[in-house]
């Protein structure tokens, strides 16, 4: 996009400080640094100022002034995407929405909860649940991540086999328009009248304008809640496996699984009591105690017929938490068997998960490299991680084409190029991989029908020319994820 | 023949050219082109919108009442001729389909898979005829809404044809999938006013061993609403939750497996007043029913939301003796139908919706024009124009139907 070259003089940034208030405007260099990077943090820039609003009408002004004066801005929650959606623009400015975490109203009655984009995502589950309610999509890192964020990303989670993404929980958006004015899309009631922008705004990684509220669709707690842990001496075995649960037509709530790598991982840095073996399949499954009943064994008999060698079974809720820690953790653990792990997102159909899994496994020994895998296998969205040394001369290098080499061969299978954490900057080049240069003209009409100045969050999801020569630095781990309170993906 | 019908002739074929009768719709056009290919159904679209032609797309034809009759009409371009399932790989529960294929032969092809037994739970009114770009287009659901969603929540993926010719695709073919803009959205409700749908990929879903079915009858506004809160909160998963009024009826499907469907039929009759577990012998008039509802009879079709909690009010709206013929709920979305009577003040209808915080969308409408595609809010309108005019300039496709 072609914009006019912006800098902030002391004028303008005591126009944002009106807007929003004087302790409100960051300029100190040490704290726009803390805003650099989202979760992908081989990707870094930094904004020119970070505007923190409060409200709407805060951020309307905020955004006109941007568009009065050329200045791009990039929106950002709590900045645990993982494609460098946030990733600020060096002449622009980065507009935080942390501050608008209020729940605003609350209508159990009608399944419905409206909240402020800061709101973070499992805080929503927190509030119904007194009414018998929550909040269906749970990405990894539900508890720190905003629901604005979510919202932009098209939020996925190991539940969303099952109950859907955000786009399917989301029935209306207040959207400050990259010109500044106020849009509301969607509604709580079903059916309103006029195209879907609504869904054209979610997962449009907050190149749309800005999303100030949201109103939510909730869903009962499913009355019962039944886990199992399969083990099998293969992933093609447990592959085998997930096909066959779903050509059953079993709808379980999850499907994730672990490599032996993962498993090792996993049992060496939190002793979950994984068992000994090549794979393991994590599969939940909610409803009706009848249903729920049946189901289950339909699962153990396929399980078993593909080869599991020993099945548990979650008998109560400590069991059952013990079984999801041990996948939870997987990536914070996987830090403490590799110096570097670079992470891959990418869609397979399911049919196809066995035929692509031992496809990375080729890759592995072309490259060198060992990939593990721990994934939301339900519904074909594999996550492998890369492992490699960042010392070692050609390991960021390796990493970088190996985890390109998966994208095709996932693509090669019929599959996508992301299926929860958006392409944002990390896959911006690789869009045409997947659309042909017409799809992406189509995507480029509508984005300047929202944005005729091309002010919002530019760079990320549609390439141009410019974007795509540069390269992003190597991985280095978030501190929250250092620490273990964030798991990626 | 006139040039634009020899220009027509040269790029589909005269076999292809249909006489203008079967595009009956509004204005009567001069000619109804049924290309074989999206190739060449792009090829018409271009002809057609460099001459500044306004051009109707249809499908199966039975929404065609649904939007805004357009304020011009030169050409009809009917998608019934593409009619092939491209891709069905059962063990994906997925399928590929051009967008004429009609829903009651994809149900056939699908349903037909050695060892699997799937369907696209999508069940709209005289939906067997219709097409899948047609439903995709109208964003046409029934009852099957309250499980399994409308086109919006089965839709993985499309490719069509802007007004220009431009042949593009968006989505994909799996289930989970983020990557670009979701313009599958766009697409789904658009009613042909923003680009032609040539090619669709769905998500299907296996159809359950067993089903149950309960009836509740001689319901009454009040026992019906709260019957509605207890049935959401109740560990059941529903299939169909119709409000039937001014009958006073409640028909419940139940889908499950054998062992566990019978239990939650017990579960939903304990909680619904006067109700009762129909026999099997009943399951097939009890689908015939629900499926005629209110379409079999005369007067105005509207589609009807509200809030789940203003459910009652507007059953109330639909007693007997009202101007409402007939109302068909689905209890668990707060959205459906109601037939009007003849010469039922619609005007008062819509101010009594409105009121409940809902809305009223026109699907048969004799004698009286549907409003245009936009959205209430002014920006919103403003950006839904915005969004026209970028794909569709010359507002070729359906003028006076979208937001302009």
């Amino acid at each position: 996009m072609d914009r006019i070259p912006a800098r902030l003089d002391q004028a303008l940034l005591e126009r944002f400080r009106q807007a929003v208030g004087c302790g409100w405007v960051l300029t100190d260099p040490d704290q726009l640094r803390t805003y650099e990077c989202d979760g992908l943090t081989g990707w870094r820039a930094v904004p020119l100022a970070v505007v923190l609003p409060s409200r709407t009408e805060e951020v309307v002004q905020v955004v006109r002034i941007c568009h009065e004066n050329g200045i791009p801005f990039v929106a950002r929650g709590s900045g645990t995407g993982l494609s460098g959606g946030a990733l600020p623009v060096e002449d622009g400015i980065v507009i935080g929405l942390s501050r608008m975490r209020e729940v605003l109203r609350l209508d159990p009655d009608n399944e419905r909860v409206v909240v402020q984009p800061g709101v973070p995502n499992l805080e929503v589950s927190r509030v119904v649940a007194p009414f018998g309610y929550l909040y269906a999509p749970d990405p990894s890192s539900q508890r720190v991540c905003s629901i604005g964020g979510n919202v932009a990303e098209n939020s996925g989670g190991a539940h969303c086999l099952k109950y859907g993404f955000t786009t399917n929980h989301v029935v209306a958006v207040t959207l400050v328009t990259p010109e500044g004015e106020v849009a509301h899309l969607g509604s709580a009631v079903p059916d309103s009248p006029g195209y879907d922008l609504l869904g054209v705004v979610v997962g449009s990684e907050g190149t749309l304008g800005i999303v100030t509220e949201v109103t939510l669709r909730v869903v009962p707690i499913p009355p019962r809640v039944q886990t199992l842990l399969a083990a099998f001496p293969s992933t093609d075995a447990a592959g085998e496996a997930v096909a066959q649960i779903i050509a059953a037509g079993v709808l379980p709530a999850a499907i994730e699984m672990m490599d032996r790598a993962t498993i090792e991982a996993v049992e060496f840095a939190m002793h979950a009591g994984y068992p000994d073996c090549g794979a393991a399949l994590l599969v939940e499954l909610d409803g009706p105690a009848s249903e729920c009943q049946a189901l289950f064994g339909q699962v153990v008999e396929i399980c078993r017929s593909c080869g599991s060698s020993e099945v548990r079974v979650a008998e109560d809720e400590a069991q059952r938490a013990l079984l999801w820690k041990g996948r939870r953790g997987a990536f914070s653990a996987m830090g403490r068997v590799s110096p570097d792990y670079y992470v891959q997102d990418g869609v397979v159909p399911r049919s196809q998960l066995a035929r692509v899994l031992s496809g990375i496994r080729e890759l592995e020994v072309r490259h060198g490299l060992k990939v593990a895998n721990v994934f939301h296998a339900g519904d074909g969205n594999l996550h492998p991680l890369i492992l490699y040394d960042r010392r070692s001369p050609e390991g960021p290098e390796r990493a970088k084409r190996l985890a390109e080499d998966i994208l095709s061969l996932c693509l090669e299978a019929g599959g996508s190029l992301t299926g929860e954490h958006g392409v944002g900057r990390d896959k911006v080049c690789q869009m045409p991989k997947l659309f042909s240069p017409r799809d992406q003209m189509v995507m480029h009409l509508v984005r300047r029908a929202f944005d005729p100045a091309g002010t919002a969050n530019p760079g990320k999801v549609l390439p141009t020319p410019r974007l795509c020569g540069e390269h992003p630095g190597i991985y280095r781990p978030h501190p929250l994820e250092r620490s273990g309170a964030l798991q990626r993906l | 023949m006139t040039g634009l019908e020899a220009d027509l002739e040269a790029l589909v074929g005269a076999d292809s050219i249909l006489p203008a009768a079967d595009g009956a719709e509004g204005a009567t056009p001069p000619y109804t082109v049924r290309p074989k290919s999206a190739e060449a159904l792009a090829e018409v679209l271009a002809l057609a919108d460099s001459r500044r032609l306004a051009v109707l797309v249809r499908g199966g034809g039975s929404k065609s009442g649904w939007g805004r009759a357009p304020s011009r009409c030169d050409l009809v371009i009917e998608t019934t001729a593409l009619n092939r399932l491209l891709e069905h790989e059962p063990g994906d529960l997925t399928c590929v389909a051009e967008a004429g294929l009609t829903l009651g032969g994809l149900q056939r092809l699908v349903g037909s898979a050695p060892g699997h037994h799937q369907q696209l739970m999508l069940d709209p009114p005289q939906g067997g005829g219709a097409t899948l770009g047609g439903l995709v287009a109208t964003a046409a659901s029934g009852p099957l809404r309250a499980r399994y969603g409308t086109p919006r929540d089965l839709l993985l993926g499309a490719r069509f044809a802007l007004a220009d010719g431009t042949l593009a695709r968006t989505g994909g073919k799996v289930v989970k999938n983020v990557a670009g803009y979701d313009l599958d959205k766009l697409l789904t409700g658009s009613q042909g006013t923003l680009a032609v749908i040539v090619e669709v990929a769905l998500r299907l879903h296996p159809v359950a061993p067993a089903t149950r079915w309960v009836v509740a009858e001689g319901l009454d506004p009040r026992t019906a609403q709260a019957a509605l809160v207890a049935l959401r909160r109740a560990p059941v998963v529903l299939s169909m939750a119709e409000l039937l009024w001014p009958e006073g009826k409640m028909l419940v499907r139940l889908d499950g497996a054998v062992s566990a469907c019978g239990e939650q039929a017990e579960i939903v009759r304990a909680l619904l007043p006067g109700s009762r577990v129909a026999g099997e012998s009943e399951a097939e008039e009890l689908a015939r029913m629900i499926e005629m509802r209110p379409w079999d009879g005369e007067g105005p079709v509207l589609g009807v939301s509200v809030p789940l909690t203003r459910i009652g009010e507007l059953v109330t709206v639909a007693e007997a003796g009202g101007p409402v013929a007939q109302l068909s709920l689905r209890g668990t979305v707060g959205a459906g139908e109601v037939r009007l009577r003849e010469g039922a003040d619609l005007a008062q209808l819509t101010a009594r919706v409105t009121a409940l915080g809902g809305f009223l969308a026109w699907h048969r409408s004799p004698g009286r024009d549907a409003p245009p595609l936009r959205p209430e809010d002014p920006v919103a309108a403003r950006l839904a124009l915005a969004v026209k005019r970028a794909l569709d300039p010359h507002l070729t496709l359906a003028p006076g139907r979208g937001p302009e």
